[in-house]
């Protein structure tokens, strides 16, 4: 394990973070057990929730099921990205690609 | 007590996540989820609208050149079948040929309902010869056996720049012609991300194959950029939109570390 990655679970499994319950947007570009995972960007007006951030490579935005905090792992499947969860200096919450 | 879903792909290991999305599987049903009910690209209730003279002939030659791209990246992938490293990159490969052998289809389909009767004849009068010199210069590569370079050259530079200007030109496109570019975006988006991917993992492993890449670059650059860029402009994209090509593609380089 390195300093960047958390154990897998720990996002879902963490019952100190905001719970989300997920539903599918529209967004079809990955096997329909995952989808709701993923949703399509709205462009800049388009405000991300606390459980989401947007993969830089795609441009798609990620979703998990409880909120999101630096460090947290995220996967992109419709591009086979990984990421880890960063503070933006803007203070918002980005995904930079871990290879 | 905490709830965990069945199917979280946060929750996977990594060689679990990388076997999964590399699949047939995984390909196949990604792509039933927006292909199945869309012909040769486009949904049935979608009504071609009139297009006058002067933009059905950008059109046309925006088209030739993107089916010259699709027959570069076809004929790329299918040799990087052979060449790639393990079996997950084998299979994904494979299901990119598939794509592209797609791509090229609704296009050259595309070409004859705008009327071009001998659309071969026409990709061969309106190609843009530095397109053909690239497409020559990948498959000198795939020739070659150089994997990473060839993976470079296709899905990092054509794959990504076909990203941004396919999704530049589906904003600003007649409905068929939107329809079909947006299947090929939503393929385009696992091609390009598969090559940023692949070479980040074996640049991180082994850092000096990025002064070669650099150099390969800068041949590759010259052939494509002002090709694309030509294509926003014929497709009447706004000048604003057009710099995100530079942009995004930079954005790419940076993050594997080839500025």
């Amino acid at each position: 394990m390195t300093d960047i990655d958390v154990s897998a679970p720990g996002i879902g499994a963490d019952p100190s973070r905001r719970r989300y319950e997920l539903e599918e947007t529209g967004f079809k570009e990955v096997p329909k057990k995952w989808r709701k995972f993923y949703r399509h960007w709205g462009g800049p007006l388009d405000t991300l929730a606390p459980n989401e951030v947007i993969c830089p490579v795609c441009k798609v935005v990620i979703r998990a099921t409880r909120e999101l905090r630096p460090g947290d792992k995220v996967y992109c499947m419709p591009c086979m990205s990984r990421m880890v969860v960063v503070v933006a200096e803007s203070g918002r919450l980005e995904a930079e690609v871990i290879f | 007590m905490s709830v965990v879903d069945e199917f979280d792909p946060h929750a996977l290991a990594e060689q679990d996540f990388l076997d999964e999305v590399h699949s047939f599987q995984f390909w196949f049903d990604s792509v039933e989820g927006y292909l199945s009910d869309r012909p040769y690209g486009r949904l049935e209730t979608t009504v071609d609208e009139p297009i006058d003279d002067a933009r059905r002939e950008r059109l046309i030659t925006t088209l030739c050149n993107y089916s010259v791209g699709e027959t570069a990246a076809l004929e790329g992938a299918a040799g990087l079948v052979q060449l790639a490293p393990d079996r997950n990159s084998k299979i994904f490969m494979a299901t990119q040929v598939a794509d592209e052998a797609r791509h090229l289809e609704v296009f050259l389909h595309r070409l004859r309902e705008l009327g071009v009767a001998d659309p071969e004849a026409e990709i061969e009068r309106r190609a843009q010869p530095a397109l053909v010199d690239f497409k020559g210069a990948l498959l000198d590569l795939v020739a070659e056996g150089d994997w990473q370079a060839a993976v470079f050259a296709q899905n990092v530079v054509l794959e990504t720049m076909e990203y941004t200007v396919f999704r530049l030109h589906a904003a600003n496109a007649d409905p068929v012609t939107r329809d079909v570019l947006a299947g090929v975006i939503s393929d385009e988006r696992r091609h390009a991300g598969f090559g940023e991917n692949d070479l980040g993992r074996s640049l991180a492993a082994d850092p000096s194959g990025r002064a070669r890449l650099r150099e390969i670059r800068t041949g590759l650059d010259a052939m494509v950029v002002g090709v694309f860029e030509a294509a926003l402009a014929d497709i009447g994209a706004p000048a604003g939109e057009r710099s995100q090509l530079a942009h995004e593609y930079l954005d790419t380089i940076e993050r594997l570390g080839l500025t």
